[in-house]
């Protein structure tokens, strides 16, 4: 038999019986359904997490560290792992590593940010400029630097909300207000002393002129941050040594090995890759850390409620399934006298088990396409009431859950309908065309 | 010469109720005959179902052989008895059996829809079938709608359609009035003797029986007599 006449008959046959086929199938709209929201909710769960984690940086981006010592003592098994210098020789290993995107050192120093009377300490960051959209730095006014820029900072909000007048006591800028500073446009300046602006200042040492390009949202842990190109900052911390050796209370001059970085950028241009690549990197007896390692954890806290969620769904499926067995070996009741009369015209084994098997593919199916429209209305529902009550227990539902969603209902019909089947293959033609 | 469709060579059918074995067929031998209307009569009980069932393979012979078309079907397995019975057999039931759910001509392709026939082909085929049996008209009817006579022509299409060597029919008049009775007969005879095609009728009626070229009586599971009622010159008749 044809494909073509399988359905016409099993459509046909269904129709005859419509309330209880329309019962049945009712079972299985329920089953899909439930099984579809609870793990919508759960994939919901987990997208709202990854939205949460992005706001504190770029998932994509993982920050590596020189080898700890300590890490090495503690771990006795770490003490036969090669370490690797986070040097510029790791730098380009990491660019040559697969998926990764972009790399940059990132160099570190507190200053302060000058604007006319006003200052500001920040955390000043040097990476390579031309990475700099990419390691998941925004604006929200201006641009980020490009490979072209030799000079110029992309400011924190923050750091410009927070800007004071040092000269002033506590008290005094307090009442004082907040600063007026157009930081695009007026003229900038930064300095590691930190002393100035006050009496103790260095007044030999003349602020760096600099312009600001941008400015980062407070969104993300950048609101505090100022970021430079890197050579920049190279020329910075060089004169800032010279200067704190020059200066007499110089004690407190670190030796700072300029071969190794103290930290470095590997931007993953794909998302299920980072973890992979982050591996590989603790592989080369590195220190790496990402925000997918958080994210992870968050998923990991919840996984026990998915999976329950997600049993329950199959719970309400695996009663439907049972719904679908009853209907077709009633079915096979009804219709024992039709079973014989078609053996008897020609009918092979086969074609009676796919006939049989048609129908309850169909009455899956069918339950598995209202099934998944009535999940969208259920999904639109409880994103509504989690919307009212700030609640993150929302509902998404992505294509690929529509899709299998309407296959598993369809196996699951084939599978309630096979016993049944079966047994309408092995009745004997003759008994069954001498039932009335 | 006319060639023996079917031999049958020394078939018992032995039916265990409790304790009680029951020979419904007893030894029994036969030939049929290529294009011959074979009339099986008898007494409810004599065993001529059983003997109907046996050809048709639909039930197995507890001892002896039948051979249809040089093949054993005592040794067929149900698949294979399933295809033999798309080839080459058609039925015509007492209570017309067809399913409900289909169209007349919807009934009368089914043996072509288990034969993979493409649709265009099968409709036109069955259509001509309806046209020879007078129902051309009802060909969209489901069974409910129409009259004993008309189903049992929709069954008698079917059986027919597939232009099958043999056509078996058990009691093919059982529910019908005597005007119908001759109706049909005439219906299935005729198309059975215009493509040369074997019949074998089941009946308790001794007046179906005058359509028959042989008449084979049976009693007991064994057969009493054989009639030959016209000379078999072939097509001629």
């Amino acid at each position: 038999m044809s494909i073509r006449d399988l359905v016409m008959m099993a459509v046909r046959n269904l129709w005859k019986r419509k309330l209880r086929t329309f019962l049945t199938v009712l079972g299985v709209v329920i089953g899909t359904t439930s099984i579809v929201v609870m793990v919508s909710i759960g994939i919901g769960m987990n997208e709202s997490f990854q939205k949460q984690v992005e706001e504190w940086g770029s998932l994509q981006v993982i920050d590596v560290y020189p080898s700890s010592e300590y890490g090495m003592s503690a771990n006795a098994n770490n003490m036969k792992k090669k370490t690797a210098a986070l040097d510029a020789a790791a730098v380009e290993q990491f660019r040559q590593m697969e998926y990764v995107e972009a790399v940059s050192p990132i160099l570190r120093e507190s200053m302060l940010l000058i604007c006319g009377k006003y200052v500001s300490n920040a955390s000043f960051i040097g990476i390579d400029p031309g990475a700099m959209e990419a390691l998941g730095y925004k604006v929200e006014e201006g641009r980020t630097l490009t490979a072209e820029d030799k000079e110029g900072i992309v400011v924190g909000r923050a750091v410009v909300e927070q800007m004071y007048n040092p000269k002033l006591s506590w008290q005094m800028q307090m009442q004082a207000g907040p600063p007026e500073i157009d930081i695009m446009n007026d003229k900038v300046t930064m300095t590691f002393d930190w002393d100035y602006g006050t009496k103790y200042a260095d007044k030999k040492l003349k602020p760096i002129k600099t312009q600001v390009l941008g400015v980062m949202p407070n969104s993300g842990n950048n609101g505090y941050s100022v970021v430079m190109p890197i050579k920049q900052m190279e020329k910075i911390q060089k004169e800032k040594a010279k200067w704190e050796k020059s200066n007499s209370s110089g004690s407190t001059t670190q030796k700072q090995t300029k071969k190794e970085y103290q930290q470095v950028s590997v931007k993953v241009g794909e998302l299920n890759r980072v973890q992979e690549v982050q591996q590989q990197i603790k592989d080369m007896g590195l220190q790496a850390t990402s925000l997918t390692d958080q994210l992870e954890a968050m998923k990991e806290t919840t996984k026990m409620l998915r999976i329950m969620l997600g049993a329950i769904g199959a719970v309400s499926l695996i009663v439907a399934a049972i719904g679908i067995t009853n209907t077709m070996v009633m079915a096979i009741y009804e219709r024992t006298r039709e079973i014989g009369i078609m053996k008897v015209i020609g009918a092979s084994l086969r074609d009676i088990k796919l006939l049989f098997l048609t129908e309850a593919a169909f009455i899956g199916f069918a339950g598995g396409i209202v099934g998944i429209v009535t999940s969208f209305l259920m999904s639109q529902v409880v994103n509504w009431i989690a919307a009212k009550q700030a609640s993150e227990m929302t509902s998404s539902i992505p294509l690929w859950l529509y899709l299998s969603a309407v296959a598993f209902a369809t196996v699951i019909g084939i599978l309630s309908g096979y016993l049944p089947a079966k047994r309408a293959m092995k009745l004997s033609a003759l008994t069954a065309i001498k039932t009335e | 010469m006319t060639k023996n469709i079917i031999r049958i060579k020394n078939v018992t059918k032995i039916y265990r109720m409790g304790a009680e074995t029951i020979a419904a067929v007893n030894g029994l031998s036969l030939d049929i005959r290529q294009g011959e209307v074979c009339c099986l009569l008898g007494k409810s009980g004599s065993g001529k179902s059983t003997l109907l069932n046996l050809i048709a393979g639909l039930e197995k012979p507890t001892s002896g052989q039948i051979i249809f078309h040089k093949k054993h079907m005592e040794r067929m397995n149900e698949d294979q008895l399933a295809h033999f019975r798309q080839q080459y057999i058609g039925f015509v039931f007492q209570s017309y059996n067809l399913l409900p759910t289909l169209t007349a001509l919807e009934n009368v392709t089914l043996p072509l829809i288990f034969r993979n026939v493409p649709v265009q082909e099968r409709n036109e085929r069955a259509m001509e079938m309806l046209r020879a049996v007078g129902l051309e008209s009802r060909a969209n009817h489901k069974p409910s709608e129409m009259s004993g006579g008309q189903q049992q022509r929709v069954s008698i299409a079917r059986a027919f359609i597939n232009k099958p060597q043999v056509v078996f029919a058990d009691e093919p008049t059982g529910n019908l009035d005597t005007k119908t009775t001759y109706e049909m007969m005439d219906l299935i005879t005729g198309l059975a003797k215009e493509n040369h095609q074997t019949l074998v009728i089941v009946t308790h009626d001794l007046e179906l029986s005058e359509y028959a070229d042989r008449i084979v009586v049976m009693m007991d599971g064994k057969i009493e007599r054989i009639e030959e009622r016209k000379k078999l010159g072939g097509e001629k008749s």
